[in-house]
């Protein structure tokens, strides 16, 4: 650690105690005021391969050698989509296939073997199987979720278990306290002998620890957490509104106070049109057809015949 | 009539456009909150025409037409030379929405805007009236979740053997083919593609097609649906404003919109449809299986209202006093350093 030192400024961990080292997908490290310095605007390339970064994705480096780090990361990202399991696969050795091309491709892209191909194999991959990646992504994520809730019910109890306990401790201090007095309190104030009266006194105590069982809660009983998980899970649903489905209706039409006119088919069939100035090519190439002032005038003319006053 | 200056309290104002101002305000006869547009009085040469004509074609229309989806006109009032429009008051547009990250928009939801919208606009058609200004601006949503179609300014009659109609109608970015080859003829179509652009909008949450001019709408239309030929589109040559682009590939609607569902994409492409005469109309569209279909529409109560709709109230004095600390802050600072 003590060799520790940003490749651009060449600040060393003797020279900056609190320098802290941060790594990007390439691999190459820097430190974190170099990260400042560089990546003002949120992105740019890596000072030593070119590589377009965002500074995001810079996180501190935990090992020593960044070639460790950049293994970590390819590994974050082809198993975010490389997310089969035991279960999709029909046979063993289908899965100990498929866990041998995962790190076949992690391993091409560690070591800069074939990248293109790689990547490329990466997308038919992707291509392939986005169904079963998408099902097993939901499927995680709830997993995480209900074991994040496990966790969460467990820390719970544990806490409540810890109060519970420092509670009967002092309380037993207590009732050892509040013992001992009434013991000298019947040693001053008795008739009888002093002997007797300790032995008494003892037996109480040896019944009394007998019957003080502790109470605690049983952890174990909750910490399968599956009654809690179910409820929620379902919460994560999208709440679907059922209304009711939609049914075409016709639009009310107004009493017309006459004969019904024709409808658009009886005009193109019927004859109606012969006696209309047929569209010609631009007006048709327009969306206007001579039907419309056809059925228009109709309706006109037909409206309030039976109309009396 | 009452006075109309007592009738109409005010109570806010709500926007400015290029032809009018509108108010929130108080109906003190029925105590119903409603909105008032006051349409300016335009220049001298305007004004010999007498009312502005956008105006006149509001009153002119609304005033016959009653329908749930429509904007409703409740009264009109005059006051020295100013005319006065009183509408529904409507808390909220389709903009908004689809421009508000925070509001998530289900497939039911995008289903019950377009049924409110074709319904009313069905209506509009059968009783023969074009809107020619369809976009989501315009189809405004009050806090029941009921849409309506308002902004009837260039709203007018079709159907007319003989009319020449102006082809420079409807905002460019939901204006139909058609219109921007220049047809002075056309039909129920222009309505029906606005409807595909804002369905289209309502699943990317961004203008499905923004372009900057007349030609580029045209460009960015064919790079979608591919440069029409003589055969997709007869008579397209005989336009008046025609130009020879391009040849574009068709893209499948498909890749564009990947979420959405196939009757959907069937309606889409029904009613984004090159050629006016095979654009669907609003009866068609309705009775499309996307719409019986599940998921069922949802509910006018149910439908997501941007968070702003009751809090801007609060909101606006406080960020006013803000900026009045700040810039009391900013001047004692400055006092400080001499």
């Amino acid at each position: 650690m003590d060799d520790q030192a940003c490749p651009r400024c060449k600040t060393t961990k003797y020279r900056n105690p609190s320098l802290k080292l941060m790594v990007n997908v390439c691999g190459h490290t820097l430190c974190e005021s170099c990260v400042d310095l560089l990546f003002l605007k949120g992105s740019g390339s890596c000072p030593e391969c070119n590589v377009p970064l965002r500074r995001s994705n810079f996180r501190v480096q935990m090992f020593e050698d960044p070639m460790v780090e950049k293994e970590i990361d390819i590994r974050k990202r082809v198993l975010k989509d490389y997310n089969k399991k035991e279960e999709d696969f029909e046979t063993l050795r289908e899965y100990n296939d498929y866990l041998e091309e995962i790190e076949t491709i992690i391993f091409n892209l560690t070591n800069n073997i074939d990248v293109v191909n790689t990547n490329k194999r990466i997308e038919q991959y992707k291509k392939d199987n986005r169904e079963i990646i998408m099902k097993n992504k939901v499927k995680i994520g709830q997993e995480e979720l209900e074991l994040e809730e496990i966790l969460e019910i467990e820390k719970q109890m544990e806490e409540l278990r810890r109060t519970e306990v420092v509670r009967l401790e002092l309380e037993a201090k207590k009732q050892k306290i509040r013992e001992k007095e009434a013991l000298i309190d019947e040693l001053m104030f008795a008739d009888g002998d002093a002997k007797e009266i300790l032995n008494t006194f003892a037996q109480n105590v040896a019944s009394k620890q007998e019957e003080a069982v502790p109470p605690l809660p049983l952890v174990t009983q909750f910490s399968t957490g599956v009654k809690f998980t179910c409820g929620s899970a379902q919460s994560h649903l999208p709440v679907i509104e059922e209304g009711p489905l939609y049914r075409y209706e016709p639009p009310i039409t107004p009493d017309r106070i006459g004969p019904d006119p024709p409808t658009i088919e009886e005009i193109i069939n019927e004859g109606y049109l012969q006696h209309v100035k047929a569209e010609n090519d631009t007006e048709k190439a327009g969306g206007y057809t001579s039907t419309l002032p056809c059925l228009r005038a109709l309706q006109d003319a037909l409206a309030g015949l039976y109309h009396t006053s | 009539m009452d006075e109309p200056l007592v009738r109409y309290e005010k109570i806010d104002f709500l926007g400015e456009g290029q032809f009018a101002t509108v108010y929130k305000a108080r109906d003190v006869k029925t105590d119903k909150i409603v909105a008032v547009k006051k349409i300016k009085i335009g220049s001298r040469l305007e004004a010999e025409d007498g009312i502005n004509r956008t105006a006149l074609r509001e009153i002119k229309l609304l005033q016959e037409l009653q329908h749930i989806n429509l904007i409703g006109l409740l009264d009109v009032f005059g006051q020295k030379s100013n005319v006065s429009l009183v509408f529904d008051f409507m808390d909220t547009d389709l903009e908004i929405i689809v421009k508000d990250n925070n509001i998530v928009l289900t497939p039911a939801n995008v289903k019950a805007y377009m049924i409110m919208t074709l319904k009313g606009l069905e209506y509009l058609h059968q009783n023969w009236i074009l809107h020619r200004d369809l976009k989501p601006n315009n189809l405004l949503i009050n806090k029941e979740g009921i849409l309506k179609i308002g902004d009837f300014g260039l709203a007018k009659a079709f159907g007319s053997p003989t009319r020449i109609n102006t082809h420079q109608v409807v905002t460019r970015w939901y204006r139909s083919p058609e219109l921007l080859f220049g047809a002075r003829q056309y039909g129920t179509g222009v309505d029906m593609w606005a409807i595909g652009c804002i369905l289209a909008e309502l699943l990317l949450r961004v203008p499905f097609l923004p372009g900057e001019s007349d030609l580029d709408q045209l460009t960015r239309i064919f790079q979608v649906f591919g440069t029409p030929t003589e055969e997709i589109w007869p008579g397209m040559k005989c336009l008046t404003d025609y130009v020879q682009f391009k040849p574009f590939p068709p893209q499948q609607l498909r890749h564009i919109f990947s979420a959405a569902s196939d009757d959907l994409l069937q309606l889409l492409e029904s009613l984004l449809a090159i050629y006016p005469p095979k654009r669907c109309d609003c009866t068609q569209a309705l009775q499309m299986p996307y719409f019986s279909n599940k998921p069922a529409p949802t509910v006018g109560p149910k439908l997501p209202m941007p968070s702003s709709i009751s809090k801007i109230e609060i909101d606006k004095p406080s960020l006013k006093r803000k900026l009045l600390e700040n810039m009391d802050g900013g001047s004692r600072a400055k006092r400080l350093q001499f």
